[in-house]
């Protein structure tokens, strides 16, 4: 790790910055100043998202890079621009989840790939503990891990997992005509997008029948259509009390060959 | 300190022993509602530093009002504003409604001239008009401070207000004069000691609206609308007898219905806002104008009505207070005026901040200019004349017997009662002033007040 660790916050350029952003530019603050390091916001878009820098510089970044693109990119294009314009590989590299609007959460996993950074995605906690980086994520069943992240790294974060600071008077009124650094990088002439056709009405599925047997037509359509099979009706039982029904009910079930599987002894608990 | 603070709990008024040497602006505005940006604009133009202070994320974004806006006084502010000012409707159709639960007179103004340049009123949405106006005062230089609250006035100990403290971090700004633009509230004209103190509740109305989505070529039809042609009804008699009134404005593709009441009536009746709101809904002659309408917006805020007798002190040392904050809204029945006034009044607080800085003298007395400006302007003289009209029109007889008394002299006249011959008019008077318990000395006298008020 180099003398001064880096702590960059990668923000996707809509003004005003979307919840999971906030909470990694809160991250970026705090874990800049836990590691003793410098802080910095980029972001990759046109000129109009230099408001989003001025922002970060309002809430306390030391430095910040707008990478000239255009404001929406694929992710892989995006994740290529800021390894460009970055020009380094930084000891930790935070974004939000994913970008509001259509976001796909894949930038930050482009990123790490590119850098050959570690990654940790879509946290809920990230922190400084005893000189090591842990976070914590949602797995299934509404449990979470706890990861220990070696650096370099990149982690994404959700809304909510920091609360933005307030930024102080002076700083946002500097931030308004502070000069904002601007990098140009060659970018690979975009992908060709997957195109979305017009979507089509619900259909459901034929079913499919063996033919009728038979010549006359009527008889083969009341035989398609099941209109001679005999119905059953309903059975009304009145049973004399709670246990009587409950004989009736397994005694149904069974029947049906739905108790197999059970003995008579599992019956009576 | 027992003083009573009229910002509760947050209030961060401060004392300063000594006055800052220097200043972070020449002006500061308070509120960037239509007054606020106006004296923000006017300021940056005359060759102020000027800082604009907002309370929300932009300007306009807690913003209620009807949906009038009558744009004559921008013509000193912007040249040709009608080419681009945020407008959903013209109003070419000016129409004053009095109603009783099953009846509706109507008197219904049509004049094309409003529909072209350079026009009268128009309906607008105040998050567009609000950010256009604050978007000029930008462009001249002022410097836009959003999501900051003021929390309270920094003052010297011989009282003069040298800035104002925000919810932020070190968040004090200082100024040269600070103009309280920030609503009917008017926290820091009160902290200043500008309004007298007495029960302000006795001057407010409450208002509420509703905002319905219409497809465009529904309200063209409802309302015999063509193009961007839109229509304003002010309705009287729609309360319950509830000193106040309502409204129907025609927006591009929805329509704002609202009542506006005054605030000891409303406590008296125990009545909900809403209930009188969902009445004016149902009315037969209204239902059909908004049915199928889409419920978009539903706001409620207040209106400050007290007229010219009872405006606060607008001026004190370094503190000008413009707008809704100086009750400078003309409610008075067929007229409902409040974004017209806090722009002229806002203007006129830009440039007699800007010319006390020129003249190194921002004290009261320095800054007295603001209130000759606006007794010369239409700010001022409006009030001055009209301030005989909201005591008479949300005075007992104008709430409660007169759309009574109005409603059933036009069915009288127009009601074919054969083989009776059609009754005269003074006939009909005499019966509809005894059915409806009014005493014809005292409906002589209103007609003169009347007569006198809005001559
Ligand atoms: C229901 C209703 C209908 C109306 N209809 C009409 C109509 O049709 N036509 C018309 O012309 N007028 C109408 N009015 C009146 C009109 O809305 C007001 O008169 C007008 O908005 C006054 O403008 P203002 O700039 O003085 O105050 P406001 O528009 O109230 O602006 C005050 C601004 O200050 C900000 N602010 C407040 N406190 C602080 C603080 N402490 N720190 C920072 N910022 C602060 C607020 O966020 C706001 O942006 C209506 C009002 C109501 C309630």
């Amino acid at each position: 790790m180099a003398e001064q660790p880096l702590v960059v916050a990668a923000l996707s350029p809509a003004d005003p910055l979307g919840g999971a952003d906030q909470a990694a530019l809160e991250h970026t603050l705090r874990l800049a100043e836990a590691l003793g390091g410098r802080s910095l916001a980029v972001t990759v878009g046109p000129a109009g998202a230099e408001e989003v820098l001025r922002q970060a510089l309002a809430c306390g970044v030391q430095r910040v890079l707008r990478i000239d693109g255009p404001a929406a990119a694929d992710s892989d294009t995006t994740a290529r621009a800021l390894v460009a314009g970055l020009g380094l590989v930084p000891d930790l590299l935070l974004c939000g989840d994913r970008s509001s609007g259509r976001g796909t959460g894949a930038t930050p996993a482009f990123l790490a790939a590119r850098l050959g950074a570690a990654q940790a995605l879509g946290l809920t906690e990230l922190l400084l503990r005893e000189g090591e980086l842990t976070a914590v994520r949602r797995i299934d069943g509404r449990r979470r891990e706890q990861l220990t992240v070696p650096l370099p790294a990149v982690c994404s974060v959700e809304r909510g997992s920091a609360r933005l600071r307030r930024a102080a008077l002076p700083a946002l009124l500097a931030a308004r005509t502070a000069e904002i650094q601007v990098a140009t990088v060659a970018l690979p002439e975009p992908r060709q997008p997957v195109r979305l056709g017009p979507a089509r009405p619900y259909r459901p599925r034929p079913l499919v029948l063996p033919a009728p047997v038979g010549t006359d037509p009527l008889a083969r359509i009341r035989a398609l259509t099941e209109t001679d099979r005999p119905r059953t009706a309903a059975r009304v039982i009145t049973p004399a009390g709670p246990e009587a029904a409950v004989d009736e009910l397994l005694g149904y079930l069974r029947e049906h060959g739905y108790l197999a599987h059970l003995t008579r002894e599992d019956d009576q608990c | 300190m027992t003083e009573p603070s009229y910002a509760g709990p947050v209030s961060a008024s401060a004392l300063l022993q000594q006055p800052p040497p220097a200043r972070d602006f020449d002006v500061l505005v308070v509120g960037a509602g239509p007054a606020g940006s106006a004296a923000a604009l006017a300021a940056a133009r005359a060759g102020c530093s000027v800082a604009l202070l907002e309370r929300g994320p932009y300007p306009g974004s807690k913003n209620v009002y009807g949906g009038v806006v009558y744009g004559r006084i921008l013509d000193e502010l912007v040249p040709q504003w009608w080419e681009e000012m945020p407008v959903e409707r013209w109003v070419t159709r000016r129409s004053t409604m009095v109603m009783t639960a099953d009846q509706a007179l109507t008197v219904d103004f049509r004049s094309q001239r409003w529909g072209t340049a350079p026009y009268n009123g128009a309906t607008a949405h105040r998050s567009d008009l609000d950010g256009w106006l604050a978007g000029h005062a930008v462009a001249a230089g002022a410097v836009l401070v959003p999501a900051t609250v003021a929390t309270g006035l920094l003052r010297t100990t011989a009282g003069t207000v040298v800035g104002v403290r925000t919810d932020r971090p070190d968040g004090d700004l200082t100024a040269k004069v600070v103009i309280a633009c920030d609503g009917v509230n008017s926290f820091l004209a009160k902290e200043a000691g500008l309004h007298p103190r007495q029960d302000n509740a006795r001057h407010l109305t409450l208002g509420v609206k509703e905002t319905l989505a219409l497809p465009r070529e529904v309200i063209e039809q409802r309302f015999g609308l063509t193009g961007r042609d839109g229509q304003d009804i002010e309705i009287l008699g729609c309360t319950r007898g509830i000193p106040g009134g309502g409204f129907l404005y025609t927006n591009l593709e929805s329509v704002s219905l609202g009542v506006v009441v005054g605030l000891p009536g409303l406590a008296a009746a125990k009545v909900r806002p809403e209930e009188l709101l969902a009445d004016l809904k149902a009315h037969p002659a209204i239902a059909p104008l908004v049915r199928g309408g889409r419920q978009v917006e539903y706001a409620a805020h207040l209106i400050p009505e007290g007229g010219y007798d009872h405006l606060p002190e607008l001026a004190g040392d370094g503190l000008l207070v413009a707008g809704d904050a100086a009750g400078m809204c003309l409610a008075a029945g067929i007229w409902l005026e409040g974004v017209n006034f806090a722009i002229g009044a806002g203007m006129y607080a830009g440039r007699a901040a800007a010319a006390a800085i020129g003249a190194g003298d921002t004290s009261q007395a320095g800054l007295a200019g603001y209130r000759r400006a606006l007794e010369r302007s239409f700010v001022l003289a409006d009030h001055r004349k009209l301030r005989k009209v909201p005591g008479l029109v949300l005075s007992e007889r104008m709430q409660r017997q007169y759309p009574g008394l109005i409603c059933d002299l036009a069915e009288g006249l127009f009601e074919v009662d054969n083989p009776r011959p059609k009754p005269g008019v003074w006939r009909l008077l005499r019966t509809a002033v005894r059915r409806h318990d009014i005493s014809p000395r005292r409906l002589l006298a209103d007609a003169i007040t009347g007569m006198r008020a809005f001559g």
